[in-house]
Formats: C-alpha cells, structure tokens, sequence
C-alpha cells in the first residue's frame, strides 16, 4: 500500500511540475499586464518604468525560475491588481466562500443524485426512471450561467424567496449551489444508476434474494455497498470540477470566491494571482484525485495490486 | 369596564411609543452597484484613474455639479498662476480635515501626495500632466506646484478626473503604505469604512463635516458587480437603490418604474479610429497598405454610418451625435462651424460614399481592402461590442470589406503601444477632457506611442499650442487642430453621451453629479434619500 502511495505521489509532483510550466507559459502568452494596467493615453515613460518595476524585463527563464522558487514557499508575488497584498493572501481571502459554495454544491450532488440513481435503478423503465432521465439530460445540456440567471430570475426577482446575488449566509448560497450541483446531479445520478443496474443483476444479488433477504437489504447493503465504487471514484471529479466550475456560477452570482477572483485575475492580466489560483485548483484537484485513488485502493484491494 | 380596558390600552400604547422613541432611528443606507473598478485598491496612483474611494477622497480642486465648472468645493480655497503658466498657488483651506482624526490638511500632505502620485508604480491616466512638476510647501495652508512646460489646464490635474488625490502624511509616516491599505484618511464628508476585496466598499457619514455640508444619509455600500443581468436583477429586487446599467438594459429598469439620473453634462464621447494613419513624413512604421490611408476611404466610411441609429441601438436615443472626437463646448478650441457643416461633409449618405469608393478605385486599387473592424469590451463602454457588429452592417451595406476581429481590451493597448493597432476600433474620451489632453492622445506624435494618427499640419500646429500662453491664440490654435482633424476625417465620431444611474425613487430622489470623473458619477454626497 505504501509504494502504491508513493507511485501516486511522485505522479502527483511530476503533474504539478508540468502544471507550473503551463501555467506561467500561458499567462504570459496572453500578453502582458502592462497593457491592462496602464491608462489608454499611458507614454513610453510610463510603460518603461512600469515595466522594470514589475520585473516584466527580465528574461522569461529567470521570470518562471523565480516564480518557482518561490511558488515553493507559497509566495506567488503581489497583486497587481489587489494592490498591497500578496497574490496568495488574495487566493487565500477568497478560499473560504468558494468552499463553502462547493461544499454545498457537493452535497446537494450527493443529496439528490445517489437516491435518484439507484431509485431509477430499481424501478427500471417506470415513469420515475424516466423522469431521472430528463433531470439527467437537462442537466447535462443547460450551461450552468443560463441556469443561474433564470434561477435567479424565478426565486429572486420574481419571487423574492433568496436573495439575487452576493455573499452571505444559507439563503445567498442556495441559488448558486443548485446552479453549480445541477450538472454533477446529472453526471452523478447516471453513474450510479448504471453502477446499481450492473450489480443488481449479479449472481450474489439474486442469491441474497433467493435466501429471503428483505429488499431493503438486498439494495442498500449488498448492492449498493458494491455499486458505490464508481460514484466514489467520480468523487474526486467531482469536488474538483465544482471548485473550478465555481468560475462562471461565482461570476453570475457575484459570490466572492476564488472562481470570480481567477475571471478577475484574467481580465487584469494579475499574473501572481492567475498563477496563484490556476495552481491552487490544481493542487486541490491532484489531492482530489489522490484521495480517491487511495480509497479506491482501500475499497478495492485489486488496484492497489496491479 | 369599558374605561378601565381603554386606560389599559392606552397605558399600553404609551409605553410601546416611548419604547420605540427610545430606539435609535434606522440607519439609512444607499446601496449602489457598479462595475468592479480596473484595480481594487487604496492607492490612488496603482489605478488608471477608475478610483472607488470618490467618496471619500478628495483633490484641492472641486466639481459645480450642475455646471461642471472648476470650483472651490475641494481642498484649496483659491489659486493663481504667474503669466506663463508655469506656477500654480493653491492655498488650503484651513479648516479641512482629515477623517479618524490625522489632523488638518496642509501643504505638507499635497507635497507628500505628488511624490507618491509620480512614483515609477504609478499607472494614472493622464499622469504626463505632473511630469517634471515640483511641489513646494510655502506656509502650512499654500502650495506652489512649479512646471517644466506651461500649462494652460492644469485644474485637470487636481478636479474629479485629476491624477492629485491627497493623501494625509501624517498617516503614512505612522502608519505606512499599510495605513492606507486599511483604513485611508480622506477628506470628504464620507468615510472609508471598509474594503471587501472582490465585493465592495462601505463609506459613512462624517458627522459635523468641516465642510459644513453633510450627507444625508448614513451609509454608502458600493458593491462590485461584473454580469450586467445580476445588476439589473438587483435594482428590479429592490436590493440595490443606484446602479450602473448598460443602455441595452435600462429600459428593462424604466419599464418596471425605475428612473434614470443623467449627469448634468455630457461626460464621454465616442468614437472609431482609424488607426494607423501615421501620416508625418519620414516615418517608417507607416503601413501603406491600410486602404483608410486615402482620405476618400476615410470620408466615405464615416458616410456609411447612419450616426442616428446607431444612438438609437447603442443609446437607447439619449445622445448626441459629435461632430468632432475630443471637441467640446466647455474646453479650448471649439468650433461651432464644425458642428453646422457636420450633416453636410459626415452625413449619412450611401451613394456618396460608393462613389467615393469608386473614386478611390476600391477595392481594385487596395492591395489590402478588408477593414478589420475591433470588437472588444471596456468597463464603462458595454456597447463597444455592439458598436463594432453595426460598423460592419454599415460598412458592408456601403461595399465595403470587413471583418470583425475580436480582442480584449488590454492587448488592443499593447498593440498600440507598438502602433501595431492597424484596426477601426472603437475609442472614448472619458471623461470629455481638456482639448490640450484630447489633441495629444488621439491626433498627435506628442501623444506617442498610443496614438492613432499624426500628420504634418496639425503637428505643426500642435507645437506652437504646447508652449502657448496667450488664451486667444491657444483657443485659435486648438480650433485649428479640430478643423484639421474635421476636414481629414481623421476619425469617425460617434456620439457624446452622459453617465446615467438608474435608481429606485422609492430610496433615492436626488442625485446631481457633472459627469467629470472616469466612472462618470461623482458627488456621493449630495445623494437625497427619497425619505
């Protein structure tokens, strides 16, 4: 099990690695943040000075070995937009909100999609399967900012139930959170139906049938237990691409997470911070996925040996 | 009974009211909503001028809200200059303060302010104006601001849209830049009261303002909101009491019986800008290709726009068509002629325009005929988009070639600052600035890297304006410029148009603003709840 660890670690840091280059490498390809900082009428004075005070003269070897050195240590420069804090005191401000709403988001996910699938599971063909269905299909074809506007416009505007948008308490999170759960719903409820249909109709199931086991049982603990690798392996994609999904429904809901902060970042060309938040969502999505290849490995001791 | 039960009801009633006179009243706040500013800061100087602490910052000079004029309502009760503009006096009010108690605001803090405005981080818009300038504590209540070059207009620099916001001295000598970070002391009768990164600023009322003019209100939220659609939902929520909405969506607002504010004056003009168009003899950079290097293009485009419709479509009606990008009533140089001749030598006129391209022998004579039209977003400017897809109908219906190229703003600015921009791509002059500033940014080699176009007779000109003093000669010289400029089609002026909030008169009843800073609104203070 150790050296299964290990493996996935080492994979984990070359990941990173590669990430950092890409990261830097597509920041700057985007242009330079001196024509986002500086004023339409800027003069040649300015742009000059500007330049070398934010080391934007330096070498791009030198620019991406001393973003290294120091994205080690978790300093990934100041802001250039936040002006008088550093890049990941920024990331790190705005990382509550976005977990919160994910958080939320997750567990709205599980919350409808696990009973949905294995429901629509049981009562395979019925009008509830069917009706999953389309929940399933919606919420894979609505784009998530549609579906917060028109949320927003039902349950705020016109009904005045939540408020529109903003950053506070349960009610500012609700809209946002089902706009963010609607698609992992979809994506999380055909995984598990599928799952359960495979597993309901193996030989073990039908003995435990044969033996007299109570239905109940038969479906949450034996066939379920076993039906619950594949949603746990999604997992992991799950709570990353809800944290980095996080980008257009925090932009729709103006919910002051790091998914606005990275659409903020971008259109100020704020290199430490695009740098600062693009590595924080991909640590956050290596450690997802390490977690879950390591439960995986836990649950089915198969992997671990292959 | 009956008595006894009324006495009861009474006694009750009289308690429940002195309970409620004994309550502190409901504090009033204004929520408004706009779009999140370039740069979230403190510090003036790291912003291109789009600064959210108008509230509560001010500079030594002010804003007639109605007029527009320069008054005294800022920090200095007067100021002269000597002949050649070269110095400016300003003398401080004495009984000006500094909020959270950091004392009264002398020469010392303007001296202080310029250097930290000047510093090799700043990224002001118009900073070139203090470039070179010294500023020299004569007493503790007058400052004297010494130029290397006259300048004519050098209120600019310390009214609404100035690059001089003063900032209290003693604050940073105790505090640091960090103080300014926290909690900056300003001056107005708002006050800084926090800052959420991503999400707004609150300001209060300062009670018993030195001005001696206070808000009526007791708070102002301004909230930062980038998606358009959330902010009208806001306003439409009644959560938000002003907003900033794009043209496209106010109506929706007015329907629903909200009112829009106008700024009194006009405070943005627009344009299209063939950029490019180096014309001065000599230089190498010229692309020879660009086909709107023949002034026949360049007429018979700006006679393929309908200007009408496209305030219309663009303004919902509420604009003016400009005769002349950077020419305004209020500054030097404007020549009322050019606004009369306007429909005869710009108007809308397709058979002109075609037959000036068949003059011009277009596009057969044109190695390169294509015209890349812009489409780009600017904070501020939600209908450049828009603006560019009507372009093309209009060009395209002319017989024009084009295409829409589509960038963000920021790497527009990198290509000209390489004056790589070889693009009509729409521009603005926010807000409507000194003719001396319009001339330099937008038709003159002074104004380089980031201009667009450049010939021989109105550089010519341009140098005897720079170092003019004689305020009929400038004015001449200047409405020389904008004559050139108007009869080389230099540009496609568009429109001059005003800020407008739209707000929920049930919380707002009053708001006066000139429309004389970059974000359009100013005068916080001067908002008169609808209560």
């Amino acid at each position: 099990m150790l050296r299964f660890i290990f493996t996935r670690l080492s994979h984990m840091l070359i990941a990173l690695f590669v990430i950092t280059v890409i990261v830097f490498s597509l920041s700057h390809l985007t242009g330079s943040p001196i024509d986002a900082l500086l004023p339409d009428d800027a003069t040649q004075q300015q742009i000059d000075s500007l330049t070398e005070h934010l080391g934007l003269d330096r070498p791009y070897y030198v620019q991406y070995l001393t973003f290294l050195q120091n994205a080690a240590v978790g300093d990934f420069g100041d802001s250039t937009k936040w002006k008088g804090n550093t890049a990941a005191g920024v990331v790190l401000e705005r990382l509550p909100a976005t977990l919160k709403l994910g958080g939320l988001a997750v567990l709205i996910s599980v919350a409808v999609a696990i009973p949905l699938g294995v429901l629509s599971a049981i009562w395979r063909g019925s009008i509830f399967d069917r009706m999953a269905g389309i929940i399933a299909l919606l919420g894979q074809s609505f784009p998530a900012f549609w579906l917060g506007i028109i949320l927003m416009w039902i349950f705020a505007v016109t009904l005045g139930w939540f408020p529109t948008s903003g950053y506070g308490g349960l009610s500012y999170m609700i809209l946002p959170a089902i706009a963010m759960a609607w698609f992992q719903i979809a994506a999380l409820t055909r995984l598990t139906r599928s799952a359960m249909l495979e597993v309901l109709d193996t030989e073990y199931v039908k003995l435990a049938r044969v033996k007299g086991v109570s239905e109940r049982a038969v479906i949450w603990k034996h066939a379920f237990r076993n039906a619950a690798i594949v949603p746990v392996t999604y997992f992991g994609v799950l709570a990353g691409s809800l944290l980095t999904g996080s980008v257009v429904v925090e932009t729709v809901f103006a919910w002051p997470g790091t998914g606005l902060l990275a659409i903020d970042a971008i259109r100020g060309r704020d290199f430490p911070v695009v740098q600062s938040v693009v590595m924080f969502f991909a640590v956050f999505y290596l450690l997802a996925n390490f977690l879950v290849d390591v439960l995986y490995a836990v649950v089915d001791p198969r992997i671990r040996f292959s | 009974m009956f008595a006894s039960k009324l006495v009861r009801v009474a006694a009750i009633s009289a308690v429940l009211a002195s309970a409620a006179a004994l309550m502190p009243a409901q504090a009033q706040t204004i929520e408004m909503v706009m779009s999140p500013p370039a740069v979230e800061t403190n510090r003036y100087w790291n912003t291109p001028g789009d600064f959210a602490l108008g509230p509560s910052m001010q500079g030594l000079v002010g804003h007639d809200p109605v007029t527009g004029a320069y008054d005294n309502s800022g920090l200095a009760e007067s100021w002269s200059h000597n002949d050649d503009f070269t110095e400016w006096t300003f003398k401080l009010k004495p009984e000006a303060e500094f909020h959270f108690g950091w004392g009264p605001v002398t020469a010392a803090d303007v001296v202080h302010s310029l250097a930290l405005h000047t510093g090799p981080d700043t990224t002001l818009n118009g900073i070139s104006q203090l470039e070179g300038a010294v500023a020299e504590a004569i007493d503790e209540h007058t400052v004297k601001f010494t130029l290397p070059a006259p300048q004519v207009d050098f209120l600019f620099v310390h009214g609404g849209r100035g690059s001089l916001v003063i900032y209290s001295k003693a604050q940073f000598d105790k505090e640091g830049l960090e103080g300014y970070d926290a909690k900056p002391a300003g001056t107005a009768n708002l006050q800084y009261v926090e800052r959420n990164i991503g999400q707004g600023l609150t300001f209060e009322k300062v009670e018993g303002h030195w001005s001696g003019q206070d808000a009526q209100f007791d708070r102002l939220e301004l909230k930062f909101v980038a998606e358009p659609a959330t902010t009208l939902a806001q306003l439409l929520s009644k959560e938000a009491d002003i907003v900033i909405l794009p043209r496209e969506l106010q109506g929706d607002a007015l329907d629903a019986g909200f009112e829009a504010i106008p700024s009194t004056n006009a405070s943005n003009q627009t344009t299209m800008l063939f950029n490019g168009t180096f014309l001065l003899p000599g230089y190498d950079g010229l692309d020879k290709t660009l086909p709107w290097l023949d002034i026949r293009i360049r007429e018979a485009i700006n006679r393929s726009i309908d200007r009408q419709a496209v305030i219309d479509v663009l303004y919902d009606g509420r604009a003016e068509i400009l005769p002349v990008f950077g020419m305004d009533p209020r500054h030097e140089g404007y020549v009322p002629e050019l606004a009369e001749r306007f429909e005869a030598a710009y108007g809308y006129d397709l058979e002109k325009a075609r037959a000036l391209m068949a003059e011009a022998g277009y596009p057969e004579n044109f190695s390169n005929p294509v015209i890349p039209i812009l489409s780009s977003t600017l904070a501020g400017n939600p209908e450049f988009p828009a603006m560019a897809e009507l372009m093309q109908v209009f060009l395209d219906e002319a017989g024009f070639q084009t295409e829409i190229v589509e960038m963000d703003w920021a790497s527009l600015g990198g290509l000209r600052s390489a004056r790589e921009a070889k693009m009509f791509h729409p521009m603005r002059n926010l807000p409507v600035k000194p003719s001396a500033v319009g001339i330099r940014n937008y038709y003159s080699a002074t104004g380089g890297p980031r201009n667009n176009y450049e010939d021989e007779v109105i550089e010519g000109l341009m140098e005897k304006y720079m170092v003019s003093i004689d305020l009929e000669e400038r004015n001449e010289l200047a409405g020389g410029i904008f004559t050139r400029v108007f009869e080389q089609y230099a540009v496609a002026p568009l429109a001059s148009i005003s800020a407008e909030v739209i707000v929920n008169p049930e919380t707002v009843r009053e708001w006066t603003f000139p429309g004389t800073t970059s974000v359009g609104v100013s005068h916080f203070g001067s908002i008169v709840p609808a209560n």
